[in-house]
């Protein structure tokens, strides 16, 4: 049996790396990924679950990083907004949101491509309530909602390569 | 805002998880699916001396139809495999319902319903839906495991009858039938309720005469949640499925309880809602259960 | 207003956002993602109570832990620094340090500080500092604190009243005799915040070589931190520089100079840079909430209808807050006539200090109460008067043929046509159709209600309106300051004292040179944020009150002209022509109508930087211009106490469309929309947004909203999971339409947007659910709007009652 300890060598992938880390218990996954492997597009605004602004993938399942503890994730598959934006240009999603404007300060984004991400992935022509469900979880203080939502139809639109509705 | 300094194990199975709970003399917790206990701890409203994690313990994260129509659960199901599980769906669709109602989903990736019982928020769908199934609770410690109630596992405000060195594994639903209804009032979707209320209601094989059974559980309206055993009476009397009848089962649900008041709402306005989700949760339950007789 | 060199093709196009392409992949830089090599980090010890003495401060054990490099008291730093200077005159002057040293007086104000090698063994460490605190009655309630014998704050000011006057404009008193009727209304207001995602931040780092001081943060106002700092920590501002990174949303709230200065004391001591985030409790409990407070309305009015007068008097809950004190009031009073014609105009106002969080710059300062009772109010003299609210608000709306128009306490109304915004918001509803259809749902025992609520929207701030506070002029004007310059290859570069906070400056101002100099937007750079080092800067400089359009602008189009003017006579030296028959497109100065004789900016530029004995005679190496806009509609109070607070006015119409479950209270907006005028819009895409979002602000205050404290002053919503903000279900999409009367006051026509639906939204709400309400005859007076109160007021027999919001 293993005795409990205040730092653990962890080792997973973020990203498609593999990371191998010792780290103190009680360090977040948010704060893990933002300070020890500078990967900063994941945001911090609440630390107790709600803002959703530190929303990442863990094993392909949309999780709070602020609510995991780096500890945790030996042996997990991390993606962050750096892992949905590719080596060159903008994800479709991503084009989404810059044609709609559909930020303002920048500072919910990443969150809500990550969610917006899985959702497409579950649904791939979800209806505007559905968008909005899904998006429930992650606050934006500065865009009302409405232009991220127009982004996630537009996005989804172009995945299934038809002419979409706006909503 | 950064929790104390605590030390972090992962056992890799049940003994050691229970021995571990067991070894440690100061204050330990339990880390499930985090989304309760985290922010406290963030908070440092917690502040154990150790953590452990249950998440490399395996076997606790199945779902097993029974074989006369219940379902055996694991305590590690997140919630958002209990919204989507078929089996679920298909034997306890109350439990999907409640399970979908929680959070969002990222919150439902991580939550697990034995965490959610462990905790006991008196505001939390799971709890309730329990009672309600009459299911059992498997607790397992040092000296091995034992059973115990839904009813008999909430003890009071965030209290469980869980001993310090115990865990919850495993989850017994019995078989049931097609009459549920589940209905709660929140300030946003996915928050915490107000209040809510589960219904289970049951008639004779075939039959479109009065219940013979009717389970009515409101949660976020006491310290625990509360079976409205006078309004149960009721609605399994002659004539309690009419309207008149579901009305009166609604005010004696309303009676029964006391709720806190706090900043989301007052004691008052909590029993109000008793009664008006216990007639919407009723009527769903009867509505299904007319859906459901064989034509 | 002359045309720019390039002509109109970029402003005024929906263009999409530069920085949206950076910050959609995580590659925003925000204060958090920033970092100094070595630095510690920093934890603020804060009060449990919300008032009470500081006995003693023992911090032996807490420097003792390992990991820890400094640690502050308030004693400390009343000796290592100066206090805070207000920043809002006031007559009521006390001596406040960055932390609190002898009292303290809020829940959450902070009272030492320790720098360490990460923030969880800073906190650790507070858990070691022990504080011997003998508590004292705290004061939650202004109307409460205003009275004699109430706890008092400062004792040595003997009272908690900062501001109490009365100005009137008119004859008050012969009107409110005159009048068929007086409705007399009382509304409060709860306490709400903006709460942008991205919390208050600062790295400070001290050179001790050169005795001066380096800030990192997401402050708003680096003009005034940057007095302020240098004061208090006596450096001259020459050997303080601060520099804004990205800033993740601000709405007014990011401004606390005292907190800067903690960490520059602690980055001296410990010879260190150091770094403090703030976490989400710290912001929710003592960063800033908007005023809440009372307001009494007397509305005098003809038998038609018509406004005859206006008289308020309101009580305005500061908190703790000496350093922006009556900022709400002011901007009330600026404001208070909305779009109305009212001829008589009296208004009383108290700034009240209570034992809570320090009030603050909210979206909207102020104005959202103040729309919310005169709208409000209308709301209930159209029911009075049996008149359509709309057709109320048509006959007192100052009218566009009445422009420019004044208000009695010297608001200029630049532009615009109130009843036409109106009319389109309306119409595009379908006002009457849903009349009907409330008709219709009624029957079914539906409760639908349908609300309209208008209001006017100011931009840019003029400091002189501070002179009513204490009859003296300190400061004054409405000013910005912007760099353009045009670099050796041709592309240019911009950098304006007003960090964006999500504003889209970058692309909205390259635009904008980008029209003033016959270029595309892509080659015009615009720095990110702020840098007192750089960037040209006035104390004024920075993002507030709307004031991008009356004065950044103006600054920006002042010097890009000075550059295209500079390029013209490079031009016409080169090619032996006339300046006058030059014009900038394509990158190039061309001969007007012979487009094959042309130079290219970057030919001129390299001339100009590199092979400067080919420059025309007198004329200066570089192609580099600064220039400072005062907007001159900015002057001093008058003899009459007249001012023009502010300076160009936008206007708004909202409509929605809510249902109240009968049995729960339940309220669901069904159904929003917004027609708006501010001006030209200069990229309709952000302008769009701003509307969005702003309307969104003002519906979270009216149903979600507060700040709720307890009798002992402890805030009982101090986390995301009490404090309600609006998410992507609580909300429907905001149907957008537009007007557009340019402002004859602005370099370019625009006039403000960023507050937009922040004002007029928890009216619009408040008075769609009256209207749903309206069998049960309730009177709404407070906010916000939950589902309890909505029960209470349903329930039989209740009369109508003011809800205990407002503490």
């Amino acid at each position: 049996m293993i005795a409990p300890a205040e730092r653990l060598s962890i080792r997973l992938t973020v990203n498609g790396r593999v990371i191998e880390r010792e780290v103190a218990a009680r360090r977040s996954l948010a704060d893990f990924l933002r300070e020890d492997l500078g990967l900063t597009g994941t945001h911090v605004g609440c630390e107790h679950g709600v803002c959703g602004a530190c929303t990442v993938l863990v094993d392909g399942e949309s999780a709070r990083s602020c609510l995991l503890f780096a500890v945790q994730l030996d042996g997990a598959t991390v993606t962050t907004i750096e892992g949905l934006t590719p080596p060159e240009g903008l994800s479709p999603l991503q084009q989404a949101f810059c044609a709609a404007h559909a930020m303002q300060c920048g500072f919910c984004t990443p969150g809500m491509i990550v969610v917006s991400t899985e959702l497409l992935q579950m649904n791939p022509s979800p209806s505007p309530e559905a968008i909005r469900e899904a998006l429930g979880g992650n606050l934006c203080m500065c865009t009302g909602y409405v232009n991220i939502v127009r982004a996630v139809a537009q996005a989804a639109a172009a995945l299934r390569g038809g002419a979409g509705e706006t909503s | 805002m950064k929790p104390v300094l605590f030390r972090y194990a992962r056992p890799q199975n049940l003994a050691d998880a229970v021995g571990l709970l067991a070894a440690a003399d100061h204050d330990v917790k339990i880390l499930a699916g985090g989304q309760s206990l985290v922010p406290m701890l963030n908070l440092r409203l917690v502040r154990p001396a150790v953590l452990i994690d249950l998440n490399g313990v395996p076997g606790l994260d199945h779902i097993t139809p029974g074989p006369s129509g219940g379902l055996s659960i694991g305590a590690l199901v997140r919630h958002a495999a209990l919204a989507g599980s078929a089996a679920v769906i298909e034997r306890a669709p109350l439990l999907a319902e409640a399970a979908r109602h929680i959070g969002h989903p990222a919150i439902r990736h991580r939550g697990t319903l034995g965490g959610s019982l462990a905790h006991a928020d008196p505001a939390a769908e799971l709890p309730a839906a329990l009672i309600a199934f009459g299911a059992e609770l498997v607790l397992h410690g040092p000296r091995g495991a034992r059973s115990i109630r839904a009813p008999e596992f909430f003890r009071g405000l965030m209290t469980t009858a869980l001993a310090p060195d115990e865990i919850l594994i495993e989850i017994h639903v019995p078989p049931q039938g097609p009459g549920w209804g589940f209905a709660e009032v929140v300030r946003r979707a996915g928050d915490f309720a107000l209040a809510g209320v589960v219904a289970l209601l049951g008639r004779p094989r075939g039959s479109s005469g009065d219940c013979e059974s009717a389970r009515l559980v409101g949660f976020g309206v006491g310290d625990r949640p509360v079976r409205f055993a006078g309004a149960e009476e009721i609605l399994t009397s002659p004539g309690g499925d009419t309207s008149a009848g579901v009305a009166r089962a609604a005010s004696a649900a309303a009676e029964a309880c006391d709720p806190p008041g706090d900043v989301h709402a007052s004691a008052d306005y909590r029993r109000h809602l008793a009664a008006v989700l216990s007639e919407k949760a009723v009527r769903q339950a009867l509505t299904r259960l007319d859906a459901a007789r064989p034509a | 207003m002359s045309e720019p060199a390039g002509g109109a093709r970029w402003v005024g196009t929906a263009l999409p956002l530069k920085e949206d392409v950076r910050l959609v992949a995580g590659r925003g830089r925000y204060i958090d993602d920033l970092g100094q090599s070595g630095q510690l980090h920093a934890a603020f010890l804060r009060s449990p109570h919300a008032h009470a003495r500081i006995v003693s401060v023992d911090t032996r054990a807490a420097a003792a832990l390992p990991g820890v490099a400094a640690v502050l008291t308030g004693a400390e730093a009343a000796r290592l620094s100066g206090p805070i200077r207000p920043l809002i005159p006031t007559t009521a002057v006390v001596l406040d340090y960055c932390l609190a040293v002898d009292r303290v007086r809020y829940v959450g104000e902070p009272l030492a500080a320790v720098a360490a090698v990460d923030r969880a063994t800073a906190e650790d460490a507070l858990e070691q500092i022990r504080v011997e605190y003998d508590p004292l009655p705290a004061v939650v309630d202004p109307e409460e604190a205003l009275q004699p014998g109430a706890p008092l704050l400062y004792p040595e000011l003997g009272t908690n009243v900062v501001w109490h006057d009365t100005l009137t404009y008119g004859d008050i008193d012969g009107a409110m005799a005159r009048a068929h009727g007086v409705l007399r209304e009382r509304f409060t207001i709860q306490r709400y915040a903006s709460t942008p995602l991205e919390t208050f931040g600062a790295i400070a780092a001290y050179d001790p070589g050169l005795d001066a001081f380096e800030f990192w943060t997401n402050d708003q106002r680096p003009g005034l931190t940057i007095s302020i700092l240098a004061a208090s920590l006596g450096v001259p501002q020459s050997r303080i520089r601060l520099s804004c990174p990205d800033i993740g949303g601000g709405f007014g709230n990011k401004r606390r100079p005292a907190y800067l200065l903690i960490c520059a004391l602690l980055a001296r001591a410990a010879g260190r840079p150091v770094k403090w985030i703030e976490d989400r409790i710290e912001n929710l409990t003592a960063l800033m909430h908007a005023c809440n407070g009372v307001m009494d309305v007397e509305l005098a009015y003809k038998a038609d209808g018509t406004l005859l007068a206006l008289a308020v008097r309101d009580v305005a809950d500061e908190g703790k807050n000496l350093v922006t004190p009556s900022q709400h009031n002011l901007i009330k009073l600026g404001n208070i006539a909305n779009g109305y014609r009212i001829p008589a105009i009296r208004y009383e106002a108290w700034s009240v200090l209570t034992t809570k969080c320090p009030s603050g710059a909210n979206r909207g300062i102020g104005k959202p109460f103040m729309c919310f009772a005169i709208e409000r109010a209308m709301a209930l003299l159209a029911r009075r008067l049996g008149l359509d609210p709309a057709e109320l608000r048509l006959r007192n709306y100052v009218t566009a043929d009445e422009m420019p128009y004044t208000t009695p306490p010297g608001a200029q109304y630049d532009s615009g046509d109130y009843p036409a915004t109106l009319r389109r918001a309306l119409e595009c509803f379908d006002y009457a159709g849903w009349r009907a259809e409330q008709i219709r749902a009624r029957r079914e025992g539906r409760l639908l209600g349908i609300g309209i609520a208008t209001s006017i929207e100011p931009a840019g701030t003029n400091l002189a309106s501070y002179e009513l506070l204490t009859g003296r002029r300190t400061v004054s004007g409405s000013a910005e300051a912007a760099m353009v310059r045009m670099e050796p290859d041709g592309h240019v570069r911009v950098a304006v004292g007003d960090p964006s906070s999500g504003q889209g400056y970058e692309t909205v101002i390259a635009q904008i040179v980008a029209d003033e100099l016959g270029l595309t937007p892509g080659v015009v750079t615009v720095a990110r944020g702020f840098d007192s080092a750089t960037t040209p800067w006035l104390y004024l400089s920075g993002n507030y009150s709307n004031k991008f359009s009356v004065t950044d602008v103006g600054a920006i189009v002042g010097a890009a002209r000075r550059v295209a003017d500079k390029l013209r006579r490079l031009a016409a030296h080169r090619m032996e022509i006339d300046p006058g028959d030059l014009e900038l497109r394509d990158g190039a100065v061309v001969v007007r109508g012979v487009p094959d004789r042309r130079v290219a900016f970057a030919d001129l530029a390299r001339t100009a930087y590199a092979d400067v004995l080919g420059l025309p005679p007198g004329e200066e190496p570089g192609l580099e211009a600064r220039h400072v806009h005062q907007n001159p509609l900015a002057a001093p109070v008058d003899a009459h106490r007249r001012v023009r607070s502010q300076l160009v006015f936008s206007n708004a119409a909202h409509c929605c469309l809510v249902e109240v479950h009968p049995r729960t209270g339940v309220v669901t907006l069904l159904k929003y929309l917004v027609a708006h005028d501010c001006g030209r819009e200069m990229n309709p895409l952000i302008v769009e947004g701003m509307v969005h979002g702003s309307t969104v602000h003002g519906i979270g205050a009216a149903l979600l909203e507060e700040f709720r404290y307890d009798r002992q002053g402890q805030l009982l919503t101090s986390t995301f999971l009490d404090y309600l903000k609006p998410t992507a279900t609580d909300v429907p999409a905001i149907e957008v339409e537009r007007l557009e009367h340019p402002s004859p006051f602005t370099p370019l026509g625009a006039k403000g947007v960023g507050e937009g639906g922040a004002i007029p939204g928890p009216a619009a709400v408040a008075n769609a659910v009256e209207d749903a309400l309206a069998p049960f005859g309730v009177t709404i007076r407070s906010l916000p709007i939950t589902p309890e109160r909505v029960w209470r007021w349903m329930r039989p027999g209740a009369t109508s009652v003011a809800s205990a919001g407002g503490r």
